[in-house]
């Protein structure tokens, strides 16, 4: 990305590894774009710090603030040495109107973003605990580009992970589980679940969604 | 039905649709952006909570199909000609390309889609909050308890840190300023949990840090500050356990007794003021070398956090620079070294960086570590503009090289 030098002066900002960019629940007013280096992004889960991405040069990170004030969602660390440009929301219009190419990257995030949002509100929107925890799996496998649907699939996801995509409690998670795994619909491991038909779960979850509004 | 055209600029195809066609349907996979060139398409899509139909006609000049192609995701809506139309069809190269060309429609658009984001984002959480209220100051501190009993010492320092910051009248406060001494004072993790901390290797006599065996040191600042040393006698106490939380709590927003006697009597009725009169009344003291109140001041400047607009944005920044400056004053040098050096971290435009650094290089020449403060001297030497600031580095340098 050709940005200008004093681009570069102005906003650059730079990280020793293992050090912190900023943390869970810390007020956010900027987001990153990273120049250099890889930048860690965890979460506690359950009182257990969970790797969720490692970012590399040209991706940009915290952008959630550009929208409002949220706390932050997830941690940044900068995994070796991490060069920055770190961008206030309040210059967002100018920064942008400057470097349509960073607009441009962020017009692509936006896009998955809103997707995956949606995408995960649907679940949500779902009335029944079996169906949600459906869609959870169909989601995750919709996201991984690499599956084969019309087989069985596995997804590295914990009934943890479901309870949370579904909202949940991780009793009411693993009680629709255990009664997926009994009826033989999928086949639980500690740390992935086997899904024998996706698609079935894919159709039953469209046609009770259709007719959730009649 | 459709036929292809060469038409376009840089082989951008040009399709014809009669009326009632569809461009595509909900749910299709597809690459492509389109630009509504002549006739009228409608874009009809299913809305998530109701369920109900929403129609929406795109105007002539518009793009549509931009979201599912750049996120690679199925088309969310379809999309249907009514009357003869004429649209182009663009891969996201191609669109790439002609956006670039023009920030202002990357600029509309971005709008339009963080406004959408921030919608969906807002109805999720409604959705999942219910019943469950959190509570952004407590939790901020678990993040803290967390690292400090995994012993990640540096992890666990910069939550406290980040906590005191924000909120420096938090329910967990004094717990936290506790731990940032502990920290600070080079105590180890609870030994109980802390297994993999503080191996044979880590001296107790550091004065902070410890804990991370990647870098045992200060979590701020740039690199070459870890081996900052401060005086032992500058080196807080550790707080031990017969030290009155409240006690510290008051200890970190005044420090009194380390200055002559200071006056608190208008503190009492600018604490609750705006950023602006807070500065005034922060300056005011800080001009009558009450450097304490100035102190108590601008960290309540900060504490406030308003950062709406350019005005307040430079208080804020200058609430930093201007606590640092008291507390070199105060001779609290550790303390002031960090907050200068978040100054150069997260005001890296603002035009107290240059002061700061030239702050930091006065730190360390207060300590007697005359290379570091000549290599700060120095960078303010080759900051432009040119100014008052630059000549008084030089004579630093002159001086410390002359001893």
């Amino acid at each position: 990305m050709d940005l200008d030098e004093k681009f570069f002066e102005k906003f650059g900002v730079e990280y020793a590894p293992n050090e912190i960019i900023f943390c869970e629940w810390e007020p956010g007013n900027e987001f990153y774009f990273i120049q250099s280096g890889k930048v860690r992004i965890v979460k506690l889960i359950q009182n257990r710090e969970k790797n969720l991405d490692v970012l590399t040069e040209g991706d940009v990170f915290g952008e959630m603030a550009i929208l409002e004030e949220q706390p932050r969602s997830a941690t940044a660390i900068a995994l070796d040495h991490v060069k920055l440009l770190k961008l206030h929301r309040d210059n967002f219009d100018t920064l942008m109107a400057g470097n349509p190419q960073l607009a441009y990257k962020l017009l692509v995030i936006f896009s998955k973003r809103i997707y995956d949002a949606k995408r995960r509100l649907m679940i949500l929107l779902l009335e029944e605990p079996q169906l949600k925890v459906m869609d959870v799996l169909v989601m995750l496998a919709e996201q991984d580009p690499h599956l084969d649907l019309q087989s069985e699939i596995s997804l590295n996801v914990t009934a943890k992970d479901v309870s949370r995509w579904a909202g949940l409690t991780e009793d009411d998670a693993q009680k629709e589980l255990t009664h997926l795994s009994r009826t033989d619909k999928i086949e639980l491991f500690g740390d992935r679940i086997a899904v024998k038909k996706i698609r079935e779960f894919q159709r039953l979850v469209a046609s009770r969604r259709k007719n959730m509004f009649q | 039905m459709m036929s292809n055209g060469a038409g376009g600029p840089s082989g951008i195809i040009t399709r014809t649709y009669k009326a009632g066609s569809i461009i595509y349907f909900e749910n299709d996979k597809s690459e492509y952006i389109y630009i509504l060139k002549s006739g009228k398409v409608v874009l009809t899509s299913l809305k998530l909570d109701t369920g109900e139909e929403v129609k929406e006609e795109v105007r002539q000049g518009e793009f549509f199909g931009v979201k599912s192609a750049l996120g690679k995701y199925p088309r969310e809506e379809t999309a249907q000609t009514m009357g003869n139309t004429m649209v182009l069809v663009l891969t996201p190269a191609d669109f790439e390309r002609l956006v670039l060309k023009n920030a202002n429609v990357v600029r509309k658009m971005l709008r339009v889609f963080s406004n959408q984001l921030r919608r969906i984002v807002k109805m999720e959480r409604s959705v999942l909050g219910e019943g469950e209220i959190v509570n952004p100051d407590a939790e901020l501190f678990k993040i803290g308890e967390y690292y400090y009993k995994a012993g990640i010492l540096k992890h666990a320092q910069y939550a406290y840190k980040r906590y005191m910051e924000y909120y420096p009248d938090g329910e967990h406060a004094a717990l936290a300023m506790k731990r940032i001494r502990g920290i600070d004072a080079g105590e180890p993790a609870p030994a109980d949990l802390g297994a993999h901390d503080a191996g044979p290797g880590a001296s107790p006599a550091r004065p902070s840090g410890g804990g991370d065996d990647q870098s045992p040191n200060e979590s701020s600042g740039p690199a070459d500050m870890i081996d900052f040393d401060v005086s032992p006698e500058e080196r807080e106490a550790p707080a031990t356990a017969s030290t009155s939380l409240e006690n510290e709590m008051d200890d970190f927003l005044s420090d009194t007794g380390s200055t002559g006697p200071d006056d608190f009597s208008h503190t009492g009725t600018m604490d609750d003021g705006s950023p602006r009169e807070l500065n005034d009344a922060a300056d005011a003291s800080f001009s009558k070398r009450n450097y304490t109140t100035a102190l108590k001041l601008y960290q309540k400047i900060i504490s406030l956090d308003r950062r709406t607009s350019p005005d307040e944005r430079k208080l804020f920044e200058k609430a930093h620079f201007d606590a640092g400056r008291c507390l070199i004053e105060l001779g609290r040098h550790k303390d002031a070294l960090e907050i200068l050096s978040r100054v150069l971290r997260n005001f890296s435009n603002s035009p107290y960086v240059k002061s700061a650094i030239f702050h930091i290089g006065t730190i360390f020449e207060s300590v007697n570590q005359k290379d570091k403060a000549i290599s700060y001297y120095n960078k303010v030497l080759n900051m432009s503009p040119k100014d008052k600031l630059n000549s008084e580095a030089l004579n630093k340098i002159k001086q410390l090289q002359g001893r």
